[in-house]
């Protein structure tokens, strides 16, 4: 049980900077080889013309999570060590409707617009600006807001101590869900992308 | 063969509809279910190297904080919210920080996988109905409500949904839904940007 | 189909071994817990190279030098701690040490009034996985006789005297009062102890760690 290696001090502050490059490096490749840097791509979710995001978001969580499980059930990785967000629910709930309302009239969402700046998306780029403008003026109204941001404190809870269900149970139930949603993307895709051609 | 049979009919009404959003310019986009592994992978790799998931608002509020510090030093700092992030990286340095990093590398790996593909060139993403103008106004729009938004949820899709969805963080789980509620809620009426 | 596209069968593949690896994993987890497996020999030879603590002076040393990265953890009860503790020092329990916020990167220092209870703490830490843990030696009784009441025995030797120059001021940086003479003179003096500041707060290395994680 070595891992996550910088909780066990296998190198410091500043490699992790480096580490943190290398990471965002995989992630901005990832994004861009699934054609994230083009804010039509993304948006075509929610008009059902077009699931990649779906899809790829989907298939990431998947993987991860039971890389994740794996690798600490077989007791290379201290899952209690690696970070786990507090749950604020009203809070995020609110943020999480915000958010996406701002993922479809701005067409990206924070990690994709890097990607479309980097590949000369111009409205990438205007995203961005008003990106830190948003934050400006949350960071302005944070005095005001800042008791309802630790409101409905869950703790740092996942979804098995919530539900009191074993870990590996609600894995499988989500991939179930991802996979019923991927074997029925392609009708969906299809039958919105007629629509669309009988209505145009 | 009876099911290929019965399917032929429709093909060609098939054939007539609306393309997939394919890349307009370069190589095809990779399969996402492929894509999707590989962006696992990565993910996995930074929880199981660094302790700690993916992330991408952190760094533009990074930024933020140190534009207002720039401009307002002392409002900068009487505020929990600015003070949090001026000092949380390293050696005093506020952009000195995990996530401005990840996302310089994020910059960096996008510029790499565009370039091998031909996709590099400055152009403003948008459907046919709608002015540059108008793009660039309601994508000026959308920063802000995003900015506000990733806020209140202390994340965006990258850190909340994909990081706190893969630990099966129930946070993560609920903004999740929102933020796919919310965008098919007001997608209706933003239509004429993308179709 | 365009050539770069895997065939399709690739995604039933994937498909299945996803199905597979989640209905393996039914009914586990993933958390240790406080479950813990020892590696007995490595703490047997770490306490033998006696690496595994500070003495009173060094980490007053450590402090007068302003040095923050280092958690000093209190495990007397919680109202022994209010009456007095070690600058900085965080007051737990050694009942609430498993589940308390620490780092792994950290240097954690514990101290006891004796030694016994920061050398169970010392065992559960080390146990857990924390390289840099180190027991304050003597505990608090040490910390009083060596930093904050140290004394000179009467008729001591010039350079004994040069020394304790030296300890009178780093008592003095802790509030404490060097003693001087010898014998009943000693334990005649009320020994005073030190005020304490109010109750230390969460130190603020630790508070950065946590904002820099988020997204």
């Amino acid at each position: 049980m070595m891992a996550p290696f910088f909780k066990y001090d296998l190198f410091g502050d500043e490699f992790s900077l480096i580490v943190a490059v290398l990471i965002g490096f995989g992630f901005g490749f990832f994004l861009e080889r699934a054609g994230f840097g083009s804010a039509r791509k993304l948006t075509a979710q929610f008009y059902l013309i077009d699931l990649a995001v779906f899809k790829v978001m989907f298939t990431a969580i998947v993987t991860a999570m039971l890389g994740v499980f794996y690798l600490s059930w077989m007791g290379f990785l201290d899952l209690s060590l690696v970070y786990l967000s507090t749950t604020y629910l009203v809070p995020q709930l609110l943020g999480g409707a915000l958010l996406g309302f701002g993922f479809v009239v701005g067409g990206y969402c924070p990690g994709t617009s890097v990607v479309g700046m980097a590949t000369g998306r111009v409205d990438a780029l205007v995203y961005g600006a008003g990106l830190m403008a948003g934050i400006f003026v949350f960071g302005e109204a944070y005095p005001f807001i800042e008791g309802f941001m630790y409101s409905t404190d869950m703790g740092t809870i996942t979804l098995p101590q919530l539900f009191g269900v074993p870990y590996g149970l609600v894995m499988l139930v989500i991939v179930l869900i991802a996979l019923l949603g991927f074997w029925a993307a392609p009708s969906i895709e299809r039958y919105f992308r007629n629509k669309l051609t009988e209505e145009v | 063969m009876t099911v290929a049979t019965n399917l032929a009919p429709s093909e060609p009404r098939r054939q007539a509809a609306a393309p997939a959003i394919e890349s307009r310019r370069g190589s095809p986009f990779m399969n996402p279910y492929l894509a999707g592994i590989g962006l696992g992978l990565v993910l996995l790799s930074a929880f199981f190297i660094m302790g700690r998931g993916l992330g991408a608002s952190g760094a533009f509020s990074s930024a933020t904080a140190v534009v207002v510090e720039k401009v307002a030093p002392e409002h900068a700092r009487a505020n929990d919210f600015y003070l949090g992030y001026l000092e949380s990286g390293l050696d005093g340095h506020t952009m000195k920080s995990w996530l401005v990093f990840e996302v310089l590398g994020v910059l960096m790996g996008g510029f790499f996988s565009g370039a091998l593909a031909g996709r590099l060139s400055p152009t403003v993403d948008k459907g046919p109905r709608i002015s540059i103008r108008g793009r660039l106004a309601f994508a000026f729009a959308g920063g802000i409500l995003m900015g506000v938004g990733a806020k209140f949820a202390r994340g965006c899709t990258s850190g909340q949904a994909l990081s706190g969805g893969a630990l099966l963080n129930v946070g993560s789980w609920a903004f999740m839904i929102m933020v796919f509620a919310g965008a098919y809620a007001l997608a209706f009426f933003v239509r004429r940007q993308w179709i | 189909m365009s050539k770069s596209r895997p065939p399709w069968k690739w995604n039933w593949i994937f498909a299945a071994v996803a199905v597979v690896l989640a209905a393996v994993s039914v009914g586990g987890d993933p958390y240790r817990g406080h479950v813990v497996t020892l590696n007995t020999k490595e703490l047997g030879m770490i306490v033998d190279a006696k690496v595994d603590h500070v003495t009173a002076e060094e980490l007053a040393d450590r402090l007068i030098q302003g040095r923050t990265d280092q958690r000093i953890l209190d495990l007397r009860e919680p109202t022994s701690y209010a009456e007095y503790h070690i600058p900085s020092a965080e007051n737990v329990v050694l009942g609430d040490l498993v589940d308390y916020p620490l780092y792994r990167n950290e240097q954690i220092i514990l101290y006891s009034d004796g030694g016994i209870h920061s050398a169970q703490a010392w065992f559960l830490l080390r146990a857990q996985g924390f390289p840099g843990v180190y027991m304050l030696l003597g505990g608090l009784d040490a910390w009083k006789d060596e930093v904050l009441f140290p004394s000179l025995p009467a008729g001591a030797d010039p350079e004994l005297i040069a020394e304790f120059d030296r300890l009178v001021q780093v008592s003095q940086f802790f509030g404490g009062s060097p003693r001087q003479g010898s014998g009943e003179d000693f334990t005649a003096t009320p020994v005073q102890m030190p005020t304490v500041e109010p109750p230390s707060q969460v130190p603020v290395a630790r508070k950065k760690k946590k904002h820099k994680e988020g997204c």
